[in-house]
């Protein structure tokens, strides 16, 4: 079996963004970057499977972006993926998901990946469009959002989270892909002598330019912090004044006394 | 020059700072101030799996082959968190090392893989006794040539791990007749040795989950092959010894002094008094200028110590500076950050009081900071004789 695993490095969410020169993005420079938390859920969730199925199937990472995603990738590696792509592209964060995922599709389509594991979505852009849309454009069948894994004899029983706490189970046979959501597992840590003996994986470079064809379909017009709130409303005078003044704010501001 | 650590140092980096916050921080607090050691064993165990024990251990001997400056900051990031932890974590690094370096073979499969996977919980470094401090080569505990084995009598004192450690690295004098550091032998006795005692444990002022007793050695009877390293060479082992474990030592307490500061930090930044955010106040900000400002400067005194070291260049004038440095910055962003809470800091309720209560005797063990400077200056006047 080959599987599959598309990984995104993103900032450490704890970070404080700024928009950059143009606008469109957050400035870079002196970001901590992490791999995307779903994507650690797809790490993890490839590698058991690896290990139910034995040493003979492969799991390729794969990640797009500058050369900073390489520490991504060797993550992916020191957690148990076989071997890395780095498709190499200084210019990642202004491609739209399209474009994202027409990359992977032109470097998954003749590979004969028998499943495909992406996270739900990326912490920094969220569009959740990446994986459904490599999924389309294999001609792959695809269920999102998994919360539970289980795999025997080329079917793949999906636990899904719906809305409100509803669950609901998905089967679908391989090849397939699936996106993977908060709770379908715990990430092992990478240990300090699998880190180490990463180093030895290969890593594979591809330039964007061998692979993508397909010109943007979205743009980014505007990346902008929320307005900043007013300061709070301070009520002064008699307490029965006050009360009325403050049922008052309440029916006409919030949604408390409708 | 290029002042960036490698993509491995990166995720090993990484990979401490995650484990502590998920950890070791939740149970920090607990841990100092209770009797029980079930929580630390159990981390102890989890950060052997995850190879934190050996470092810069060979990987057929189980160890992470990661190098002296992966061990410097997966060090600080675990003493962010605990120092308690950290300074078993630092104390096995430096046994394993110490067997990687001068053991036989047989010695290093013996213990190394134990002490790296956790089968041991830890292991000690047996050198200080009462009348032997700062003058190690000053020791009394002896190692009687018995023909087919040696007899150790004497007390160490200080030594830490000791109730739970599989292994003991023990100095011993086995020439009492040669002049002074030259007739000291190095052995390596096991937990439950017949003989070996483990006495009082210490009532410290910090760093309470790590044990620290006393070993005492009555008739304790040890085979030849418990001898590492050359007969009457062990000294000038020890010596070499402690200078890495003062990369381990500082970098423990330049993480109880981030800890520190950063709790404190954000503090000043919540806390109003006069109307305003006390960080507001130049008074604060001068303290938080100051501190960090010396965390720095240990920071890459330790990273240079360390890169010295994997590059196996000189380091032990390097070793001792940043270990003097760091751990004297910690204790002054300890006291600053105490201060930056004002009454709160002095109470329990909040953790900077228990960070300056860890941070005070790194600048004592592994060689206190009095010696440290001896070390430098005799380092820098042997250029000038």
């Amino acid at each position: 079996m080959k599987i599959l695993v598309c990984i995104k490095q993103v900032p450490d969410m704890e970070s404080r963004f700024k928009p950059n020169g143009s606008g469109v993005w957050f400035e870079e420079t002196d970001l901590a970057f992490r791999m995307n938390e779903y994507d650690e859920y797809a790490v993890e969730q490839a590698v058991r499977l690896k290990e139910q199925l034995g040493d003979a199937h492969e799991v390729t990472v794969l990640s797009i972006g500058p050369d900073r995603v390489v520490e991504a990738i060797k993550k992916a590696l020191a957690m148990g993926c076989d071997r890395g792509v780095h498709v190499q592209d200084p210019a990642a964060s202004l491609k739209d998901p399209w474009q994202i995922a027409a990359i992977i599709a032109a470097y998954a389509r003749d590979k004969g990946f028998d499943l495909i594991f992406t996270g739900m979505q990326s912490q920094d852009r969220g569009s959740a469009q990446v994986g459904v849309t490599v999924a389309e454009d294999l001609g792959l069948p695809c269920t999102t959002t998994l919360v539970g894994f289980a795999y025997d004899n080329g079917t793949i029983t999906a636990k899904r989270e719906l809305e409100g706490g509803v669950k609901g189970v998905v089967r679908v046979k391989t090849p397939a892909l699936v996106t993977c959501q908060l709770g379908l597992n715990v990430p092992r840590y990478p240990t300090l002598p699998n880190i180490m003996k990463a180093k030895k994986k290969e890593i594979e470079a591809i330039p964007v330019g061998d692979l993508l064809r397909e010109e943007a379909r979205t743009a980014t017009a505007s990346f902008h912090p929320p307005a900043k709130k007013g300061g709070g409303i301070v009520l002064e005078g008699e307490v029965g004044a006050l009360v009325d003044q403050l049922v008052g704010i309440l029916k006409d501001k919030t949604a408390v006394l409708r | 020059m290029f002042l960036e650590l490698t993509e491995e140092q990166k995720l090993i980096q990484e990979t401490a700072r995650e484990f502590a916050a998920a950890e070791l921080a939740p149970v920090a607090a607990e841990l100092d101030g209770s009797d029980d050691r079930g929580p630390l064993l159990a981390n102890l165990k989890k950060l052997a799996e995850l190879g934190f024990m050996g470092l810069n251990i060979r990987e057929d001997l189980g160890g992470a082959a990661a190098g002296t400056v992966a061990f410097s900051v997966a060090m600080t990031e675990i003493a962010r968190a605990c120092a308690s932890t950290a300074v078993t974590v630092s104390v096995n690094n430096m046994v394993c090392e110490v067997i990687q370096a001068i053991g036989s073979e047989e010695q290093k499969r013996a213990y190394i893989p134990k002490i790296c996977s956790g089968e041991f919980a830890a292991a000690s470094f047996a050198l200080t006794e009462t009348g032997a401090g700062s003058d190690p080569s000053g020791m009394t505990t002896q190692a009687v040539d018995d023909g087919d084995s040696f007899v150790l009598n004497g007390a160490k004192i200080f030594i830490t791990s000791a109730p739970y450690a599989g292994v003991f690295v023990v100095w011993a004098v086995t020439d009492k007749d040669a002049p002074k550091g030259k007739g000291i032998s190095c052995f390596l006795v096991e937990a439950g040795t017949p003989g070996l005692v483990i006495g009082k444990e210490e009532k410290k002022m910090g760093q309470h989950a790590s044990a620290t007793n006393e070993v005492l050695f009555a008739d304790c009877r040890i085979p030849k092959s418990a001898l590492m390293g050359r007969l009457n060479d062990g000294f000038r082992t020890a010596v070499g010894e402690l200078a890495g474990g003062r990369i381990g030592i500082g970098s423990l307490g330049l993480g109880v002094g981030l800890a520190a500061m950063d709790y404190a930090t954000k503090y000043t930044t919540e806390r109003a008094q006069f109307g305003q955010k006390i960080s507001t106040f130049q008074a604060i900000q001068w303290m938080i200028a100051d501190g960090y400002t010396e965390l720095e400067a240990a920071r890459l005194l330790l990273m240079n110590a360390a890169f010295r070291k994997e590059q196996g260049k000189s380091f032990a004038k390097e070793a001792s500076m940043a270990k003097m440095f760091a751990t004297e910055a910690a204790n002054r962003a300890c006291y600053k950050a105490l201060q930056m809470l004002g009454g709160y800091g002095y109470t329990r309720d909040f953790p900077v009081e228990r960070y300056a209560r860890d941070a005070r005797i790194t600048a004592i063990y592994e060689g206190t900071n009095e010696i440290q400077r001896v070390i430098i200056s005799r380092e820098i006047l042997r250029n000038f004789a």
